[in-house]
C-alpha cells in the first residue's frame, strides 16, 4: 500500500477554502513553536497582538492605515493580471505618485479644494508615466514587463531618497531626511484614518463592476485569457493591454499620493515600505479579483500589524519578518495544495 | 457449436488473459455522468476501436485508464491484478500510454527533448548530441521517422503526432491509446499511421483507437466498443458491422443521411466576396501566391488540398485576420482589404477556424463568455458600453441548445466540454452571424457522424438562404457531395477551380500534387 499525490484539473472551491483556513492555522502553530523555542510565551503574545489590534480603536486605526496602501497596490497588480501582465513595479509607481503629489503640494500654491484633486490626478498620472515605457516595450516589442517594471522600482526609490534629503529637504532644519510637512492633507473621517481608505474600497468595487458589467471588461477578460481568440474577434488587444497597464500604474500612483498626503504628511525615502511588493502577494492570493483583494489586503495588513506589535514586545525585526514570510508561504502552499488530492495505490504501481 | 473464443479469433493461445480490463468503471462530473458501469477487455494483438457520439465519454474513459482521472466506481485490471494509477507516469510504467485529442508536447522544445522529458530512463546528465542520438536510435528501431533536432513548434500536425506516439512507445507501452488520431492527418499520413499500428499489434501489443470515422474503424479495428451517454452499448467484431449498424448503435436510432445536393439551379446569385490577386508573404516565405477567387451568394465553394498549403492563410485573408501583402479583398463591392476582423464579422462573415482551441475560444473562460464572443458588443447583450452577463447567459443557452450540446453549468470553463462539443458550439456561434459569408475550415473535425450530417444540412440551408459558404476540407468526398465548385490549393496557389458536378477525381488529385488545371 502506498500513497501518491494527484493533481486535479480544477480545485474544488470547498477544498480551496479549507486549505486556506488550514494554512493560516498551521502557520500560526509553527510561529508559536518558533516563539516557544526562543523562549517567548506564544499564547500570551498572541493575546496581546489580538488585543492591541482589535481591542482598541487605536489598534484598528493603525490597521486601517496599513490596509489602505496595501489595497491600492494589490488592486494595481490585480488589474494588470487581468490582461496577463505582471506589474512588479507597483513599488516604484507608488513612490512616483507620492513624489509628484508632494511636488504639487509644496510648490504649486492654490486653494485647498483645488489642490487635493490636483494632487490625486498628478499622483495617478505619475504612476501611469512610470509604467509607460515597460508598457510600450511589451506592447510593441514583446519585452517582458517583469524585468522592466522591477528595475524601475530602484530608480524611483533612489529618486525619492535624493529629493527628500537634497533639493526638497525641509528648510526649517528640524528634519534630516524628509521634506517639510505638506500644507494640505487628505481629511480624516475616523481618528487618524483618512479618506484614502474609503476611496480605495470604492475603487475596488468599481473595478469589479467594470470587469463584470462593461464591454471593455469582457474584452480585457478574453484578451488576458487568450490573445489569439481576442484578435480573432477583432478586439484591439494591444490597445487594451496599454490601457490596462497604465491604469495599473495610475492606481499605484494614487496609492502613493494618499500615503504622502494622508498617512505620512511628508515625502521621505522608503515611503513605499514594500507595499508594492506585498501588493503582488495580495493580488495573487485574491486570484486577481478586485473584491477578493479587499479581503487579502486586510489579511496582509493584520499580519504586518501583528509584526509591528511583536516588535514592541522585544522580538527582533528579523524574527518578525521571518514570521510574516512564514504565514505567506503557508498561504501559498495551501492554495497550491488545494489542487491536489492524495490517492491510495493498491500496489506499488 | 459454441462460438469461437475471442482468443482463438485473434489467433492467441486459449486462456490468454487480456492486457488490460476495465470492470464496471463509472465517473461523474458535476451535472454529468461521463461514464457508468463500463466493461472493456483489450487482448494482445488487437486493435480495439472506441466509438460514440460527442460527449459519450470516450476521452474520459481513456483518461481514467491512464491515471489522469480516478474512477468513482469500478476497477482497472492489468496482468490479473487490480491497479490504481495516480498519474499518467504510473500508467505508462504499467505499459499503458496515450496520445491525446489535443497534443501535450512542449512546443518550444526539440523532438529529442520532448521524447526524454519526464522519463525515468533519461540519463541525469546528457549532452544535446547524445540526446538526439538516442532519439534517432529509438526512431529507427520503432519505425517512426522523426527529426530529433527539430523544434516541435515547426512540425506539421502529422509529425507532432509521430513524436507523441514515439514518446509513448519508447517507454515500452504495450497498450497504445489514440484519441481521434486521424482527425488532423492527411490521408497519406493516416495510411502511414495504420501501417505502424498494425506492425505494433503484430508483436503482441494492443491499440485502443477512438475515431468518428466509421470507414476507418471498419478498416483497421478487430473489435469495436460503442458508448452511448457514458454506458457501454455493445462490443462487436468489426466483420459483423457496417457503417450503418455502427451509426445506429451510437445514436440509438436510425440516422437518415440527408440529401445535400442543391435543388434549384438558378439559386446562385451575385458575387459577395472576391479576392483579387492576393499574395501573402511572411518573413520571406510566400504563403499565398496571386490568389483570385470570386464567391457568389448561394454557392458553396470547396477548397481542396493537402493541409498546410495555404488554406489557413486564405481563410485569414477572407476574414480580415491577415492583411495581404499585395492584392485586394472585396465584400459586396466594398474594399475590405484592411478593414480588420471586427468590421468584416460585423458585416455578416462568420469564421469557423481551423484551430478552435487557440484561435476561436478562450478555453479557460466560461462557456458563456465563449459562446457570446461574436455578439457581446451588440444589443441586447450590450447597451452602449455596458455588458449584461445575464443576457449573455441567455444567449449562451440558446446557442448550446441549437448546437445540441448538453451543458451542466454555463460557468464551467469551456475546456471541460468534450472536443466535439467545443466544435459544435463554435460552429453554431459562427453560423448565427454568417448572414453573407461563412468561412469554415475543417468544420467536421472531431464531430460524430450525426453531428457532421446536421452541420452539413445547416450549410446547405445557409446556402439556400443566399449565404456564400467557403468549405475548407481534406475529405474530397465531403466536398464532392456538398460543394458547387472546388478550388484546389497547392503551395499557396490556386491550381484550378472545377465544378463539383461530374468532377474528375484524378484531375483534382493531380492538382493537389501541384499540377495546374488543364
Ligand atoms: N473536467 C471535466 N469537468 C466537467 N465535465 C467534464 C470534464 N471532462 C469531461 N466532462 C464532460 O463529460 C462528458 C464526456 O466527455 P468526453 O470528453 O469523455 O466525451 P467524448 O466521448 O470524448 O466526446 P468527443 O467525441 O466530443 O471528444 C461531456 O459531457 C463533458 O462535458
Ligand atoms: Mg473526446
Amino acid at each position: 500500500m502506498s500513497y501518491r499525490l494527484q493533481r486535479l484539473p480544477v480545485a474544488k472551491p470547498s477544498v480551496a477554502f479549507a486549505a486556506r483556513i488550514a494554512s493560516v492555522v498551521l502557520a500560526l502553530l509553527t510561529a508559536g513553536l518558533v516563539l516557544k523555542l526562543v523562549g517567548m510565551e506564544p499564547l500570551a503574545l498572541a493575546g496581546r497582538v489580538l488585543k492591541s489590534t482589535f481591542g482598541s480603536s487605536f489598534g484598528l486605526e493603525d490597521l486601517a492605515l496599513l490596509f489602505t496602501p496595501l489595497l491600492y497596490c494589490g488592486l494595481a497588480v490585480a488589474v494588470a493580471l487581468r490582461i496577463g501582465a505582471w506589474n512588479i513595479g507597483a513599488e516604484g509607481q507608488f513612490n512616483l505618485g507620492a513624489f509628484a503629489a508632494a511636488g504639487i503640494a509644496l510648490f504649486v500654491p492654490g486653494p485647498d479644494w483645488a489642490q487635493l484633486p490636483a494632487m490625486a490626478v498628478t499622483g495617478a498620472l505619475a504612476g501611469a508615466a512610470w509604467i509607460l515605457v515597460p508598457t510600450l516595450a511589451r506592447a510593441y516589442a514583446g519585452v517582458s514587463e517583469l524585468i522592466t517594471t522591477l528595475l524601475l522600482n530602484f530608480v524611483a526609490l533612489l529618486l525619492v531618497y535624493w529629493v527628500s534629503t537634497g533639493p526638497w529637504l525641509d528648510p526649517s532644519g528640524h528634519a534630516l531626511a524628509t521634506t517639510a510637512r505638506l500644507p494640505v492633507s487628505v481629511p480624516e473621517f475616523w481618528g487618524i484614518v483618512h479618506w484614502g481608505l474609503p476611496v480605495a474600497v470604492i475603487l475596488a468595487v468599481g473595478l469589479a463592476a467594470v470587469f463584470a458589467f462593461t464591454r471593455w471588461g469582457y474584452e480585457v477578460r478574453i484578451g488576458g485569457s487568450n490573445p489569439g481568440a481576442a484578435r480573432y474577434a477583432g478586439m484591439p488587444v494591444r490597445r487594451h493591454l496599454i490601457a490596462v497597464m497604465l491604469l495599473s500604474g495610475a492606481i499605484a500612483g494614487l496609492g502613493g499620493m494618499m500615503e504622502v498626503a494622508g498617512t505620512v504628511g511628508r515625502l521621505q525615502g522608503g515611503i513605499s515600505n514594500n507595499y508594492g511588493y506585498l501588493g503582488i502577494m495580495v493580488a495573487v492570493l485574491a486570484r486577481a479579483a478586485p473584491l477578493g483583494t479587499i479581503a487579502t489586503a486586510f489579511l496582509m495588513a493584520t499580519i504586518l500589524n501583528g509584526g509591528i506589535i511583536l516588535q514592541t514586545q522585544g522580538l527582533t525585526t528579523h524574527t518578525v519578518l521571518a514570521l510574516t514570510g512564514l504565514i505567506l508561504l503557508y498561504a501559498a502552499i495551501g492554495d497550491e495544495a488545494a489542487k491536489y488530492r492524495i490517492v491510495k495505490l493498491a500496489k506499488g504501481a | 457449436m459454441a462460438e469461437p473464443s475471442i482468443q482463438s479469433r485473434l489467433g492467441l493461445a486459449p486462456g490468454t488473459p487480456p492486457l488490460v480490463s476495465l470492470r464496471g468503471v463509472g465517473k461523474v462530473f458535476p451535472g454529468v455522468i461521463a461514464n457508468a458501469d463500463v466493461d472493456l477487455d483489450v487482448f494482445p494483438g488487437e486493435i480495439h476501436a472506441l466509438l460514440g457520439e460527442n460527449g459519450a465519454g470516450k476521452s474520459t474513459l481513456m483518461n481514467i485508464l491512464t491515471g489522469i482521472y480516478q474512477p468513482d466506481e469500478g476497477e482497472i485490471i492489468v496482468g490479473g491484478r487490480a491497479v490504481s494509477f495516480a498519474s499518467p507516469v504510473d500508467a505508462i510504467a504499467a505499459g499503458i500510454g496515450m496520445v491525446h485529442q489535443h497534443f501535450k508536447l512542449v512546443r518550444a522544445f526539440t523532438v529529442a527533448e520532448n521524447i526524454h522529458l519526464g522519463w525515468s530512463e533519461t540519463p541525469r546528465r546528457i549532452s544535446r548530441a547524445a540526446l538526439e542520438a538516442r532519439t534517432a536510435e529509438l526512431s529507427s528501431r520503432l519505425g517512426l521517422a522523426v527529426n530529433p533536432a527539430a523544434r516541435v513548434a515547426e512540425l506539421s500536425t502529422g509529425e507532432q503526432q509521430r513524436v507523441e506516439i514515439l514518446r509513448v512507445l519508447a517507454r515500452k507501452a504495450r497498450v497504445l491509446i489514440l484519441d481521434e488520431p486521424t482527425a488532423v492527418l492527411t490521408p497519406a499520413e493516416a495510411r502511414e499511421l495504420f501501417a505502424a499500428l498494425r506492425a505494433f499489434v503484430a508483436e503482441g501489443n494492443a491499440v485502443i483507437f477512438i475515431s468518428h470515422k466509421l470507414d476507418e474503424v471498419l478498416e483497421i479495428a478487430h473489435r469495436v466498443t460503442i458508448l452511448r451517454q457514458g454506458r457501454k452499448v455493445a462490443t462487436d467484431w468489426t466483420e459483423a458491422c457496417t457503417e450503418k449498424s455502427l451509426a445506429q448503435q451510437m445514436v440509438g436510432r436510425e440516422i437518415v443521411l440527408s440529401d445535400m445536393r442543391g435543388t434549384d439551379i438558378g439559386r446562385i446569385g451575385a458575387p459577395v466576396l472576391a479576392l483579387e490577386g492576393v499574395s501573402l508573404m511572411s518573413e520571406g516565405v510566400t504563403l499565398l501566391k496571386n490568389v483570385s477567387l470570386e464567391l457568389r451568394a448561394g454557392e458553396i465553394l470547396g477548397i481542396a488540398g493537402v493541409a498546410g498549403n495555404g488554406q489557413r492563410e486564405l481563410t485569414q485573408v477572407m476574414t480580415g485576420l491577415a492583411v495581404p501583402t499585395t492584392g485586394r479583398v472585396w465584400l459586396e463591392g466594398a474594399d475590405v482589404t484592411r478593414a480588420g476582423a471586427r468590421r468584416i464579422a460585423a458585416q455578416g462573415v462568420g469564421h469557423i477556424p481551423e484551430d478552435r482551441l487557440h484561435a476561436g475560444m478562450a478555453p479557460a473562460l466560461s462557456i458563456t463568455d465563449n459562446a457570446v464572443l461574436r455578439e457581446y458588443a451588440k444589443p441586447p447583450l450590450s447597451l452602449g458600453p455596458l455588458f449584461r452577463p445575464w443576457r449573455a447567459t441567455r444567449l449562451a443557452r440558446e446557442i448550446a441548445a441549437a448546437a445540441e450540446v448538453m451543458v451542466p453549468s454555463f460557468e464551467m470553463p469551456a475546456r471541460n466540454l468534450s472536443g466535439g462539443n467545443q466544435q459544435r458550439l463554435v460552429a453554431r456561434r459562427e453560423m448565427r452571424i454568417a448572414s453573407k459569408v461563412l468561412v469554415a475550415a475543417y468544420p467536421s473535425r472531431g464531430l460524430d457522424v450525426g453531428a457532421i450530417n446536421t452541420m452539413m444540412r445547416y450549410f446547405t440551408e445557409l446556402r439556400d438562404a443566399g449565404v456564400a459558404v467557403v468549405l475548407v476540407s481534406e475529405e474530397l468526398e465531403e466536398l464532392l457531395t456538398l460543394a458547387d465548385r472546388i478550388a484546389v490549393m497547392f503551395h499557396g496557389e490556386i491550381m484550378g477551380v472545377v465544378p463539383a458536378e461530374g468532377a474528375d477525381i484524378e484531375a483534382i488529385g493531380l492538382m493537389m500534387g501541384g499540377r495546374h488545371a488543364a
